[in-house]
């Protein structure tokens, strides 16, 4: 049997980016135009907690009711952890962010220049327009730091370059169930997205697939990742339950639905539960399957990709919306419940739970909750709520 | 709207209700005037004269909200919302935060946010939210009735909480939500496209607006609501900087009560009355040397929400050491905005007012303005509100803190609470740290 | 003459830990209950050797070192079998133990409150007996048998008295702050000013009721209400829970032993 491609590790990566001459942008979540930075030879890498730093650096800046991603990033900025970055972006997804955007600018004084990113929350024609006039702003603001000016065409180029490494993304999303990963193999793909640059994560995304058989097809249009507006809809109907029969016979199927999947233990507890994830609601990554967008104009391009994205919390998004879409991904993927796995304190996320749970269950899908602090290994009690759950969903399954 | 029913709204609201209101206005009026009130206390002043009125005036603004669904269009807003728009079309305006402070203030938010609690609404979301989304399931509320929307409005130039609550209320109601999206401002200049942004929003709320009030807006009415809007805040923020006297003749306690009108009925011709008769009454305690804690000796300023349930307990701690709350950053921002209203221009300077408020502006700007209000106010101190449910208005607190006492030698302290939810308060632990801080004041 | 035991089931709790045997019919048998002993392993060997001691009259043979283990509780990890035993152990969630423990007591669905010394749980139960929602909270003292102890220490009354004291209270204070640190200085408070241990200890109770309750609520009440857990056996417990959900509170006859006995039926099932 084949085995997977390697995937490089964050400061490998790094490392053979800035040997090519590159420069790295630090990011933090959720949201940002990748192509753009990458226009630039600015490899953005994104900076979602990490889980294991010295926690106390934080807290000296923010109350303990403040997130752990963000306390985590703040953290590990002040212990040297972006010292090989160049710039750090601080996208707006919540208050929390923006207060640490705001510390960052008018306390802490990194070395490295801070360009705060305010992501519009609706996806009307105004907030297209914002956004990519904010785009514009960021792009003067890349030029001053690097001395470079990137022409339309070169940022269309790079546009489309990280469009296919979406459609290469979403393909492993919906071929799961053909690869010969364990969940925990499968994310640390998927996450891969989060540093590798684009092309190479294409390659790793394609290698990969190439395991299963029949060998996929090129890149699929993206009918199924969304089309402005009306809301994506997932999952074209010939590509369900293709090969999923392969690994659902491994485990008790289940959605994760929440900001990010850390720590990534959390994939081997579930599998050792019997669980396995078909699908996934992450901010981090399912909802990131950006769609392309249609414009020529790369700015209004890159605020349609994000735009057009899954619901998601922290955007435009109503709670109906998020509940159509977690339905529809429950029928397509075959899950039998959803777990809502959050960090504590986040307020996007806890604010739409009530209801969204209710909607579930009138339709027949349960959901249990469970909140981490991103630091913490996985607590006893945090391992019992799943493994209740999948007890509980899992009856009469084995 | 049917006649049966307009006549229903005007019987109770303007021959009833306001009679009766009227009536409890004289009777606490000549109480305070013979002197058999209440009130007892050996360091602070006695009430204000003015009590009365401004309680008349909120609670004829919640009898006409009780009664509102019959005759008019009813509007939720959140307390930064451009609220000139629907007040010219006529809406009955309710802010779901005043109300969750009025719940906080007579002590029923607690029982009222278990009621969402219960329904699944974590405890670690804005104790505000809370307190509202437990009003409308389960109908609890010390203010009558609460009447149903026919329109939401959130602006998140406060923070991005109100729009997380917002859509619960969109779904709950099933009703319009119109978003006023205003980008944060990092720096000190909103940039222009994020100005153009806001602008087209207002715009563009016309016609959903419109269509909920079945109006069409009157650019006369809207003139003359922002010029009664600039002309009230203009009037507050006099009143409060005559708190730059020494003493004081009001608190930031007295403040935080009589700031109700500015927020939930700006643009109202009563309000405009009210504070300058509450003006009056200021210049007057400060020509008869009254101050509103006898012997004043500190002078502080409160950062944050204020304590809504403990607010005399407060008061009284730190009169008891002769320490005044002569200001607070939460107040001041229903006034510093007033030179920005340009009535004649309304959604052009709309879009800067909206876009400016102190919480939607970085932590740097926030120090910035506590240092300004130390040095116009002669502050000793600053007590900064750690307040669990507000993170907009609680992240750089901690760093906010550390300069205040580095660089400017200014003692502060970091109080951690909640402005709504009683049981984060733990009295015994406040009261050691404010004495500490008492101390440190000497 | 003692039933045989078939099939055994341990509760390895953080405050006890609960042994239970039953019998080819799921009957419950034997059960033995004792204070937690951080090391686990050694605890459940005695037990079991216990076990052994006392049905080998009755079995007249080792048949109970073959009977399958079921581990369940907060510890149910670190249970092995002995070297050389073959039947297997597996554990499974309290959750799932006490459902099935409690069905097979009363034989029919509802609600379920298990109110330990360090956790509580409310589990959801369909008519069949399936496990359709559960929610516990197990990451603060308030709403279990810790608060109680926690905060009512001061008042000098000693545990197994708690319920009595409260339920005689003529009057009932309450505390206001859920957190147990932060309650203790408030009762500390109260003392101090006279207060009665009495309407001090019902207030206390009062709390404790209000955060179960409050658990009960987001699961939702589909009666019956059934209690379970070592609290239990405090008086004052049910007859408050009652009070304010306005249900009849049904208790079964070993309420800390659910979760071992549903522990020991799924063992039961393996064979």
């Amino acid at each position: 049997m084949q085995t997977p491609p390697a995937i490089p590790h964050r400061s490998e990566a790094i490392r053979a980016y800035q040997e090519r001459g590159g420069r790295i942008a630090a990011v933090l979540p959720i949201h940002y135009p990748r192509a753009l930075l990458r226009a630039f030879d600015l490899l953005p890498v994104e900076v979602w907690g990490p889980p294991q730093v010295d926690v106390s650096y934080g807290a000296a800046h923010l109350q303990p009711y403040v997130c752990s991603i963000v306390r985590n990033a703040l953290s590990f900025l002040q212990t040297g952890g972006l010292d090989v970055t160049d710039v750090i972006i601080v996208p707006h997804a919540c208050d929390s962010l923006q207060g640490l955007g705001s510390i960052l600018i008018d306390f802490v004084h990194p070395n490295q220049p801070v360009i705060p990113l305010y992501l519009p929350r609706g996806r009307r024609a105004s907030d297209t327009q914002f956004l990519a006039a904010e785009f514009r702003s960021l792009h003067r603001r890349l030029e001053e730091i690097t001395n470079r000016s990137p022409s339309n065409a070169e940022l269309m180029t790079s546009i489309r370059r990280e469009e296919t490494a979406d459609e290469w993304l979403a393909q492993l999303h919906q071929r799961r169930g053909q690869l010969p990963l364990t969940d925990v193999q499968l994310y640390r793909l998927i996450r891969a997205r989060e540093y590798l640059p684009a092309e190479i994560f294409s390659e790793s995304a394609r290698a990969t697939l190439a395991l299963t058989s029949p060998p996929p097809p090129g890149p699929v249009r993206s009918s199924f990742l969304g089309n402005g507006g009306s809301g994506p809809t997932l999952w074209p109907p010939s590509l369900v339950g293709e090969g999923l029969g392969e690994r659902w016979h491994k485990g008790i199927p289940i959605i994760l639905s929440g900001i990010v999947p850390e720590p990534m233990s959390l994939f081997e507890s579930v599998a050792e539960m019997g669980g396995l994830v078909v699908a996934d609601d992450f901010a981090c990554c399912g909802r990131r399957l950006y769609p392309r967008g249609s414009s020529d104009d790369p700015f209004q391009h890159l605020a349609e990709n994000i735009l057009n994205a899954p619901p998601d919390s922290t955007r435009g998004h109503s709670i109906q919306e998020r509940l159509d879409h977690l339905i529809r991904l429950t029928r397509t993927s075959g899950a039998k419940g959803i777990v809502f796995y959050d960090v504590k304190f986040c307020e996007p996320e806890l604010f739409d739970l009530p209801i969204l749970r209710k909607g579930l269950q009138a339709a027949g899908i349960p959901s249990a909750t469970v909140e981490v602090d991103i630091g913490d290994l996985l607590s006893h009690q945090t391992l019992t709520r799943l493994e209740a759950f999948l007890e509980m969903i899992g009856h009469g399954w084995r | 709207m049917s006649v049966t029913k307009a006549c229903a709204y005007h019987f109770n609201v303007n021959l009833m209700g306001r009679a009766f209101l009227r009536l409890q206005r004289w009777q606490a009026e000549r109480k305070a005037a013979t002197g058999a009130s209440r009130w007892k206390s050996d360091y602070l002043a006695p009430p204000l004269k003015i009590a009365p009125r401004t309680k008349e005036l909120v609670a004829r603004h919640w009898l006409q909200g009780r009664y509102a669904n019959l005759n008019r269009k009813v509007a939720w807003v959140t307390s930064g919302a451009p609220v000139e728009l629907l007040k010219a079309l006529d809406f009955y305006v309710l802010y779901p935060e005043n109300h969750a402070a009025i719940c906080g203030t007579a002590r029923v938010a607690v029982d009222i946010a278990a009621e969402a609690e219960n329904a699944g609404y974590s405890r670690d979301i804005c104790s505000y939210a809370r307190t509202d989304i437990g009003t409308v399931l389960s109908g609890k509320t010390p203010v009558g009735k609460l009447p149903k929307p026919d329109l939401l409005l959130a602006c998140t130039n406060i923070c991005q909480t109100v729009l997380q609550w917002y859509r619960v209320l969109a779904h709950h109601f099933n009703v319009p939500l119109i978003l006023i999206d205003t980008p944060f401002v990092y720096y000190g200049e909103a940039t222009d496209h994020a100005v153009e942004y806001v602008k087209r929003q207002l715009e563009e709320a016309i016609p959903v607006a419109e269509k909920v009030a079945d109006k069409r807006l009157d650019e006369r009415k809207l003139k003359q609501v922002a010029r009664l809007s600039k002309l009230a805040s203009e009037l507050w923020l006099e009143i409060m900087e005559r708190n730059q006297h020494q003493p004081a003749p009001i608190s930031a306690f007295d403040e935080f009560i009589q700031m109700a009108p500015i927020v939930e009925m700006r643009g109202d011709a009563a309000t405009v009355d009210l504070y300058a008769a509450l003006l009056k009454e200021v210049d007057e305690r400060i020509a008869r040397g009254i101050s509103t804690v006898k012997g004043e000796r500190k002078r502080l300023l409160w950062d944050n929400l204020p304590i809504w349930y403990r607010l005399r307990y407060l008061a009284e701690l730190l009169a008891e050491h002769g320490i005044a709350l002569v200001a607070s950053t939460y107040t001041n921002a229903w006034g510093e905005l007033a030179p920005l209203i340009d009535p004649e221009r309304p959604f052009e300077s709309a879009a800067r007012t909206y876009t400016y408020p102190i919480l939607n502006r970085g932590a740097g700007h926030k120090l910035a303005t506590i240092k300004h209000m130390i040095e116009a106010y002669h502050l000793d101190g600053v007590i900064l509100h750690s307040d669990r449910s507000c993170k907009p208005y609680s992240i750089g607190q901690i760093d906010q803190r550390d300069k205040l006492i580095r660089d400017c030698g200014v003692p502060a302290l970091l109080l951690e609470a909640d402005h709504n939810d009683a049981r984060v308060f733990a009295e015994e632990q406040v009261a050691h740290r404010l004495a500490a801080f008492v101390e440190m004041l000497e | 003459m003692m039933k045989e035991v078939r099939a055994l089931g341990v509760d390895v709790g953080s405050t006890t830990v609960k042994m239970v045997g039953v019998d080819a019919e799921g009957n419950l048998v034997w059960h033995f209950l004792e204070q937690a002993d951080p090391r686990v392993e050694d605890q459940v060997e005695r037990f079991l050797a216990r076990a052994r001691h006392e049905t080998f009259e009755a079995s007249q043979t080792s048949k109970v070192w073959n009977a399958p283990l079921v581990a369940t509780g907060y510890g149910r990890k670190l249970v092995h079998w002995p070297e050389g035993h073959r039947p297997a152990t597996r554990s499974v969630t309290e959750i799932t133990c006490h459902a099935k423990g409690i069905y097979r007591e009363l034989a029919h669905g509802g609600t379920l409150v298990d109110i330990g010394g360090q956790d509580s749980k409310v589990i959801g139960i369909s008519p069949k007996g399936d496990v359709v929602d559960f929610t516990m909270n197990d990451k603060c003292a308030a709403g279990t048998g810790r608060f109680l102890e926690n905060t009512a220490h001061r008042l000098r009354v000693p545990l197994e008295q708690m319920g009595q004291v409260a339920l005689s209270a003529s009057e009932e204070v309450a505390i206001s702050s859920t957190c147990t640190v932060f309650a203790e200085s408030e009762v500390i408070s109260l003392i101090a000013h006279g207060v009665a241990v009495e309407a001090i200890l019902r207030g206390l109770h009062r709390s404790l009721v209000k955060r179960v309750v409050a658990m009960i609520r987001t699961v939702g009440l589909v009666p019956p209400l059934m209690l379970s857990g070592g609290v239990v056996q405090n008086p004052a417990v049910p007859r408050m829970l009652e009070d304010e959900t306005g249900e009849r509170v049904i208790v079964p006859r070993y309420p800390q032993l659910m979760g071992a006995y549903g522990a020991a039926l799924i063992a039961l099932d393996l064979r």
